[in-house]
C-alpha cells in the first residue's frame, strides 16, 4: 500500500524529554511529601518456612510504625489483574500469613524518619520459625512427586482448585490431527531447549509514595504500568471505594514487564501509611528488587514433521516452566506461548502441552514478549535444523511457511483470534538478506580459522495489544480526555503510561495530527491520574501505540466533529462544507470554507470564541475497545564473530528490519529495536541469575557485581547497523500504525544462536553462550571428531 | 542478611585528618578500635554495604595532600591516594609502565577510576585487583609508615590472602615505589572478564627484559587464579636466558597452565581460567616481547 | 551518631548542611537538597546512575561519603544547563533520541561531559569505553554513543531542538 502522507505522525520532535536530560523528571522514587516516613521492609532468609510469629513490639519501642501479617487484611488476590477475574488465580496476600515461599519474600515492614531508623528497627522484630523445607529451584526439584508442597490450594476466580504436585496451571491444545500429519511427513525433528530465567533489571526499582487523605482515601504514587488496575486491587485489599484512591501517573524508569503487576510493595507501603496516618516513602533497593522478580524461564520440546517440499505437516510443542513462589498469571503466559508458536508458521497440526510449576524463587512475570523470545528461539533453531535437513535456504523455507496476510492468527492465545492485515514478512525477509548478504554467509563445516564468521536469521512477532473481534480472556481497552485549550493548544489526558518506548509522544502526535494542530502545542504530560482519566488497563503488550493511541485518536475526531461544529456557527455554514488544516506558516490549525483557504479561522481562534461566548469546552471523554491485535513482525540477521581461542562471541554487524506499518516516531521506533536488540544479546550470551540449591538464594545475593548486562562495548559499531521498516499500512491501527516493543526482542537470541551454529557448527539448545560454555563445547565437538 | 544498599546502615565515627602525622597519630590512638582506612570507598563502602564490614572508626585519608603525588624522576613514586585515574594520565607510566597503564586502564570505569587511589586497590587484597600483577612485575614496593616509624616492604610479600595484608593496624601505606626500569624492557596487561567493565575472570601482567633473541628476565603474575595474585615462578625461569621463538613461548604456555591453581566460582571456571592462561600468556609474551624492541 | 557540619558548594551555590557520617551524598543531594536527578541503581558501584562531578570529576555519589565533600564542589544532573539554555550534550541527547525512560540519562549525560572534556574528539571505540560504566536497559547504547559523537562535532544550539 502507498505511504499516505501525514502533517505531524512520522517527524521527530523531542521536546517531551526535557525533563529527563535536566533531571527534573519526576520519577515514584522522586516524590517526597512533607512529613512523610521512610519505609524498609524485612524479607525472609528462607526460601520455603513456615512463620508461627511475627513480633514487632521491640521494634515499635524504637518509636517506629511496624505492620506483619497480623495487620494486613484477609484478602487473597493476584497482583495482576489484567486477565478477566474467571481465569486469573489467586495465591497470595499483601504479606505471607502461613509459610514464605521464596528467599526475599516480604514478611513485615518498618517506616520511620529516616530510612537508617526503619532499617535498624527491622532486626528488633522477632520472627519465631517454623518447619523449613528445602528448596526447590529448578523444574526437576519441584516436578519430583516428592517435593513439598508449596502451596496447599488456591483460588481460579471464586473456585477453590487444591494443587497437586506443585503444578500451578496447564494449558492443552489441539489443532487437526498430530498423529495424522507425522505420518503424511518426509522429515521429523524433536529437540528440546531451555531458556533461563533473566532479570528485567530496569534501571529505577519498584518503589511507592502513599498520603493517607482526611476521607479515609489514599494519594499514591507508585511504579506501575497500569494506574487504574493498581487502584482497583487496592480497592479491594483494603475496601476503600475507588473515589477515595486516587493514583497518581508518573514516569517510569523502565519496566519491560515487571510492572504489569501491582508491585509487591505498593500495598505494604499503603498499609504502613493507613498505619501511621501519615505518608511512607518505600524505595526498594537493587537486592531487593531482583529478589521481587524475573521473566518466566521456559523449557520446550518442540517435534516438528515436514515434507521434502518444506511443507510443514505437524508440531508437537510441550513446554514447561517453574514461575517462583507465586502464580502471576502463568495461565494466560501459557496461553500466549502457545499463541507465539502457533502464529510464526503454518503447522497445519498442532498438539500443545503446557505445565506451570511453582518454585522457591522470585515470582516470574512478563518480560517484553510475554514469552514470545522463551518460544521463538526453540521454533526459530528448529526451522534451521529443518532448513539444513531439507536442503533448503532458510529464508526461502520461512518464505513458504509463515503465518501472513490474510491467515487466521492467534498471537495473543487461542481466545483471541483475528486475520492478519498487514505484513512485511517477505520485504523483510528479502531485503534484510541482501543488506546482509546471506548468500555470501558459507557452511560452518567450510570455515577455519581461530576467527570463524557466521550469519544468522530469525523472525519474531508480538501482537499490538490483545483485542480481538470478540473479547478474550484477556482486558483490553484504553481511553483519554481531549480538550481543546482556550487558546487553542490541547490537553490530552489519558491514564496510558509510557515506559520510555515513547508511548506519549506518539499520543501527541496522534492528537495532532487529527486535530492539526503543531505538535508542540499538545500536552500529554503527568497531573493526570485515576480520578481524572478514564479507564486505560495497562501500557503492556505493545498496546500503546495500537490501543491507547487508538483511542486518543477515537477521542479526539470527536473533539474534531465539535470543533468543526462550533466553527460551522462562526462561518454561518455546515461543519462538511468546512476543512480542517495545518497552517504550517502560521504554525497553527486553522478551519476554513472548502476551497477558500484565505478566509480561515485559527482553531486557537475558534476555542477562544467558544469561551468568550460560554458555548462551553471543545473537548471529549471516551473510552475504546480495539477488535484486533494485529501482528508487529520483526526480523533480524546477525554476524556473529566466534574467537575459538578465548570461546568470545562478539557482534560486529546487524541488520534489524522491523514492520509496524505506518511508523509515528522514527527514530524512538529505532531506539526500541536497538534496545530490544541490546537485550536480547544479554540473553544470547551473558544474563542469567542462578541460584544456589542448599540456601535457595540468588548466587549474585541480588548485587549485581555478579549480574552482568551489555554495556556500550557489546553492540556493533554504529555503522555496522542497518535499521530499516517495513512498507505497511495497518488499517485498523491509528493512522496505520501498530507496535514494536516486544516484537523487537522475540527474534534477537535465536538470530544470534544461529548465526553461532553458521560460524562453528555447534547447535546451542540453552543461553547464555558464555565463552565458558562456547569452549568447553568445541573442545567436545573437537574430541569427538578426533574419536 | 538483609542489606539495603540505599543507605550505609552502620554508625562509625568519621575521622578526617588533613596530615600525615594526624592521620599516624589517630591510627595510633585507634589501633586496637576497629578503624579502617577510607582512601576511595569504591571497595570499602561496597563491603560496608553489602557483606556488613563492620566498623567503629572511618578515616578518611583522600584529602592528605601530601601523599597525593606522582614522582617520575628516579623510577616511579605514587602517592597512596593518589585517584588511578591520575596515574593513567602521567606519560611516563603509558610509555614504560604499559602494564600498569593497561591494568587502570581495565578498570571499572572512569568514575571508579577517579575515587579508588592505588593504595585502596593493593589494600583491599582481591585476587582479582586489577594493579597488583602490574605493580609486582615492576618489583614495586611499598612505604609503611606508622607512628612507630617505617618499613619498606615488597608488594609481592605485602598481600597474604584474600582481603589480608601484613599491613599492621597501625601503619598506613604511604609511598608505591616502582623501580626504573631498563631499556629493552617491555611489559603488558590482559585481562577477561565478563563485560568490559567488570572484575578480571583472569588477569595477566607480563614483563620482560630482552637481549637480542634472549629472554634476559622475565616476571609473570596471574590474578583471580588463587587467593592472591600469584607468580609463575617455574615458567619464568624456564624463559630467562633463552632464545625466544614460538616454541618456547608454547611450552611457556603449557607450563603456565600447570602452575595455577584456578576455581569454579560465579564469575567464571577452573577449566576455561586454565584454557586463558595459556592464550593469554602467549598474547602477553609477544606484546611484552614486541614492545621491548630488539 | 553526632551530626557534622559541612560546606561545599553545590552546582554553584555554597551550601552548609549537617550530616551523620555515615549519610551518602547521593542521599544528602536527593532527600535534604531536593535534587532527584541523581539517581539510585545499585548503591554498589556497577551501574553509574548516581553520578555526579566532585570538583569537577564524574565520581559515583552512592559510595561516597557526604561528610567527604566538605569545601568541595559539586555538579549534578542540575546544575549542568545555564539557567534556560542546555548543555549541548543535553540538547545532543534530545535530537538523538538517546533518551527512553530516562532513569540513567543524569549519569550518562554527566560521563559523557567529563569525556568530551578530557577527549574533545574522541572515536567511537574511546566513546564505548569510556561510557562502559553507565547501564542502560533501554536503548541499546547506540543512539547515546551517536549523540555523544554529534555533541562533539556539531555546533548545538537550543533551536536544533524540533525538526
Amino acid at each position: 500500500m502507498a505511504e499516505k502522507k501525514f502533517d505531524v505522525i512520522g517527524k521527530r520532535y523531542d521536546i517531551k524529554n526535557i525533563g529527563k536530560v535536566t533531571g527534573e523528571e519526576v520519577y515514584s522514587c522522586d516524590v517526597n511529601i512533607p512529613g512523610q516516613l521512610y519505609a524498609a521492609v524485612l524479607r525472609s532468609p528462607y526460601s520455603h518456612a513456615e512463620i508461627k510469629k511475627i513480633d514487632y513490639t521491640e521494634a515499635e519501642k524504637m518509636g517506629v510504625i511496624c505492620i506483619g501479617p497480623d495487620d494486613i487484611p484477609d484478602i487473597l488476590y493476584n497482583e495482576r489483574i489484567v486477565s478477566i477475574p474467571d481465569k486469573t488465580y489467586r495465591d497470595r496476600t499483601v504479606l505471607p500469613k502461613d509459610k514464605v515461599r521464596h528467599v526475599g519474600e516480604a514478611i513485615a515492614a518498618c517506616a520511620a524518619e529516616t530510612e537508617e531508623k526503619a532499617f535498624a528497627a527491622l532486626k528488633k522484630i522477632k520472627v519465631e520459625w517454623g518447619k523449613k523445607w528445602k528448596p526447590l529451584v529448578t523444574l526437576n526439584d519441584t516436578m519430583d512427586p516428592q517435593a513439598p508442597a508449596i502451596h496447599d490450594h488456591v483460588y481460579l476466580g471464586e473456585e477453590r482448585v487444591d494443587v497437586k504436585n506443585n503444578l500451578a496451571c496447564e494449558r492443552n491444545i489441539d489443532v487437526g490431527d498430530i498423529e495424522q500429519g507425522f505420518k503424511e511427513a518426509d522429515i521429523i525433528v524433536d529437540e528440546t531447549f531451555n531458556i533461563k530465567r533473566i532479570y528485567h533489571m530496569q534501571l529505577e526499582t519498584k518503589s511507592a509514595v502513599c498520603k493517607p487523605e482526611a476521607n479515609g482515601g489514599i494519594t499514591l504514587w507508585t511504579t506501575t504500568q497500569g494506574i487504574h488496575n493498581v487502584r482497583i486491587l487496592l480497592g479491594h485489599i483494603f475496601d476503600i471505594p475507588l473515589s477515595k484512591i486516587n493514583v497518581k501517573r508518573i514516569t517510569l524508569g523502565g519496566s519491560f514487564g515487571s510492572s504489569i503487576q501491582m508491585n509487591s510493595v505498593t500495598p505494604i507501603c499503603v498499609a504502613l501509611a493507613l498505619k501511621a496516618r501519615r505518608p511512607v516513602k518505600l524505595v526498594t533497593s537493587r537486592e531487593e528488587d531482583m529478589y521481587d522478580h524475573s521473566s518466566y524461564p521456559l523449557k520446550t520440546r518442540l517435534k516438528v514433521g515436514v515434507k521434502k517440499d518444506g511443507t510443514l505437516t505437524a508440531a508437537h510443542c510441550q513446554v514447561w516452566v517453574e514461575i517462583g513462589g507465586h502464580n502471576i498469571q502463568a495461565y494466560p503466559y501459557l496461553g500466549c506461548v502457545a499463541g507465539w508458536f502457533a502464529s510464526l508458521y503454518k503447522w497445519k497440526n498442532i498438539k500443545y502441552e503446557g505445565k506451570a510449576f511453582y518454585s522457591n524463587k522470585a515470582p516470574s512475570c512478563a518480560r517484553r514478549g510475554y514469552g514470545s523470545p522463551q518460544i521463538n528461539f526453540p521454533v526459530e533453531n528448529t526451522m534451521d535444523i529443518l532448513s539444513e535437513k531439507l536442503g533448503i535456504n532458510p529464508v526461502h523455507f520461512r518464505l513458504q511457511n509463515y503465518v501472513g496476510r490474510g491467515d487466521e492468527f492467534w498471537g495473543q492465545g487461542p481466545t483471541i483470534k483475528s486475520i492478519i492485515r498487514s505484513c512485511g514478512v517477505e520485504e523483510m525477509l528479502v531485503k534484510g538478506g541482501e543488506l546482509i548478504n546471506w548468500d555470501k554467509r558459507g557452511n560452518p563445516d567450510k570455515k577455519s580459522g581461530v576467527i570463524r564468521k557466521g550469519i544468522g536469521v530469525a523472525r519474531g512477532f508480538h501482537t499490538s495489544g490483545t483485542g480481538g473481534p470478540h473479547p478474550g480472556e484477556v482486558i483490553d481497552y484504553s481511553g483519554a480526555t481531549v480538550k481543546i485549550n482556550e487558546d487553542g493548544s490541547v490537553d490530552v489526558i489519558t491514564a496510558l503510561m509510557d515506559h520510555g518506548c515513547g508511548t506519549w509522544d506518539a499520543g501527541a502526535k496522534v492528537a495532532a495530527e487529527v486535530l492539526k494542530i503543531p505538535f508542540e502545542k499538545v500536552s500529554i504530560d503527568n497531573g493526570v491520574d485515576t480520578r481524572t482519566t478514564v479507564f486505560d488497563v495497562n501500557t503492556h503488550a505493545t498496546r500503546g501505540v495500537y490501543c491507547g493511541c487508538g483511542a486518543i485518536k477515537f477521542v479526539a475526531e470527536k473533539v474534531k466533529e465539535i470543533l468543526l461544529n462550533y466553527a460551522a456557527t462562526l462561518f454561518n455554514d455546515r461543519p462538511e462544507n468546512l476543512t480542517l488544516a495545518l497552517n504550517e506558516e502560521l504554525n497553527q490549525g486553522v478551519v476554513y470554507p472548502k476551497g477558500l483557504p484565505e478566509n480561515y479561522k485559527t482553531i486557537g481562534e475558534i476555542a477562544e470564541y467558544a469561551h468568550t461566548t460560554s458555548w462551553g469546552t471543545i473537548a471529549y471523554t471516551s473510552t475504546l475497545r480495539q477488535k484486533n491485535c494485529p501482528p508487529c513482525f520483526i526480523t533480524y540477521f546477525t554476524e556473529v564473530e566466534v574467537d575459538t581461542r578465548t570461546g568470545e562471541i562478539t557482534v560486529p554487524r546487524v541488520v534489524m528490519m522491523g514492520d509496524s506499518g505506518t511508523i509515528i516516531n522514527p527514530e524512538l521506533w529505532k531506539g526500541q529495536i536497538l534496545g530490544a536488540y541490546a537485550l536480547g544479546l544479554g540473553v544470547g550470551k551473558l544474563e542469567s541469575i542462578p541460584y544456589d540449591k542448599i540456601t535457595g538464594r540468588l548466587k549474585c545475593n541480588g548485587f549485581i557485581t555478579d549480574f552482568k548486562i551489555p554495556t556500550t562495548i557489546d553492540m556493533p559499531d554504529i555503522n555496522n547497523i542497518i535499521v530499516e521498516h517495513a512498507h505497511t499500512y495497518e488499517p485498523t491501527g491509528p493512522f496505520g500504525a501498530k507496535g514494536i516493543g516486544e516484537a523487537a526482542l522475540s527474534a534477537v537470541a535465536s538470530s544470534f544462536g544461529n548465526a553461532v551454529y553458521n560460524a562453528v557448527g555447534i547447535r546451542f539448545h540453552e543461553l547464555p553462550i558464555t565463552p565458558e560454555i562456547m569452549l568447553k563445547t568445541l573442545k567436545e565437538k573437537r574430541n569427538r571428531r578426533e574419536n | 542478611m538483609q542489606t539495603d544498599t540505599k543507605i550505609l546502615a552502620q554508625e562509625f565515627e568519621y575521622l578526617a585528618p588533613k596530615t600525615l602525622d594526624k592521620a599516624l597519630d589517630l591510627l595510633s590512638e585507634y589501633k586496637d578500635k576497629n578503624i579502617k582506612i577510607l582512601s576511595g570507598g569504591t571497595d570499602l563502602l561496597v563491603k560496608m554495604k553489602t557483606i556488613n564490614l563492620e566498623v567503629d572508626y572511618l578515616m578518611n585519608i583522600k584529602d592528605i595532600s601530601k601523599i597525593n603525588f606522582i614522582d617520575i624522576n628516579q623510577g616511579l613514586v605514587i602517592g597512596a591516594v593518589t585517584p588511578l585515574s591520575h596515574i593513567a594520565r602521567e606519560e611516563k607510566i603509558k610509555v614504560k609502565y604499559t602494564a600498569l597503564y593497561e591494568g587502570i586502564k581495565a578498570m571499572a570505569a572512569p568514575s571508579i577510576r577517579n575515587m579508588g587511589t592505588i593504595a585502596g586497590n593493593i589494600c583491599n587484597a582481591s585476587p582479582a585487583a586489577d594493579t597488583v600483577p602490574p605493580l609486582i612485575v615492576y618489583g614495586t614496593e611499598l612505604k609503611l609508615q606508622s607512628k612507630r616509624g617505617e618499613r619498606t616492604v615488597l608488594l609481592e610479600d605485602f598481600i597474604t590472602g584474600v582481603g589480608e595484608t601484613i599491613l599492621k593496624t597501625d601503619e598506613l601505606i604511604t609511598e608505591i615505589i616502582i623501580p626504573e626500569i631498563n631499556k629493552n624492557t617491555g611489559s603488558a596487561f590482559l585481562k577477561k572478564s565478563r563485560v568490559k567493565a567488570d572484575l578480571s575472570k583472569i588477569n595477566l601482567a607480563v614483563y620482560l627484559e630482552r637481549e637480542g633473541d634472549v629472554c634476559k628476565n622475565c616476571k609473570i603474575v596471574f590474578g583471580s587464579v588463587d587467593i592472591k595474585a600469584l607468580r609463575a615462578e617455574e615458567t619464568e625461569n624456564l624463559l630467562k636466558g633463552k632464545t625466544v621463538n614460538s616454541e618456547l613461548i608454547n611450552k611457556a604456555a603449557w607450563e603456565v597452565s600447570r602452575e595455577i591453581k584456578p576455581i569454579d566460582d560465579i564469575r567464571s571456571t577452573a577449566d576455561y581460567r586454565i584454557t586463558m592462561s595459556k592464550e593469554m600468556l602467549k598474547d602477553g609474551l609477544e606484546l611484552s616481547w614486541e614492545r621491548a624492541g630488539d | 551518631m553526632e551530626k557534622i557540619p559541612i560546606e561545599f558548594s553545590i552546582n554553584g551555590q555554597k551550601r552548609e548542611v549537617y550530616v551523620k557520617p555515615n549519610d551518602l551524598l547521593i542521599n544528602i543531594l536527593r532527600d535534604e537538597l531536593y535534587l532527584t536527578g541523581t539517581k539510585y541503581g545499585c548503591g554498589i558501584g556497577e551501574c553509574g546512575a548516581c553520578t555526579v562531578f566532585l570538583d569537577d570529576e564524574p565520581v559515583l555519589s552512592c559510595l561516597t561519603l557526604a561528610a567527604a565533600v566538605d569545601g568541595k564542589k559539586i555538579t549534578t544532573i542540575e546544575g549542568l544547563a545555564k539557567g534556560n539554555e542546555l548543555h549541548p550534550m543535553q540538547i545532543a541527547f534530545l535530537k538523538n533520541a538517546a533518551v527512553q525512560c530516562g532513569f540513567c540519562t543524569p549519569g550518562m549525560i554527566l560521563t559523557a561531559v567529563a569525556l568530551l572534556k578530557e577527549n574533545p574528539n574522541p572515536t567511537e571505540e574511546e566513546i564505548k569505553d569510556y561510557m562502559r560504566g553507565n547501564l542502560c536497559r533501554c536503548t541499546g547504547y547506540v543512539q547515546i554513543v551517536k549523540a555523544i559523537k554529534a555533541c562533539a562535532t556539531e555546533e548545538k544550539t537550543i533551536d536544533q531542538l524540533a525538526n
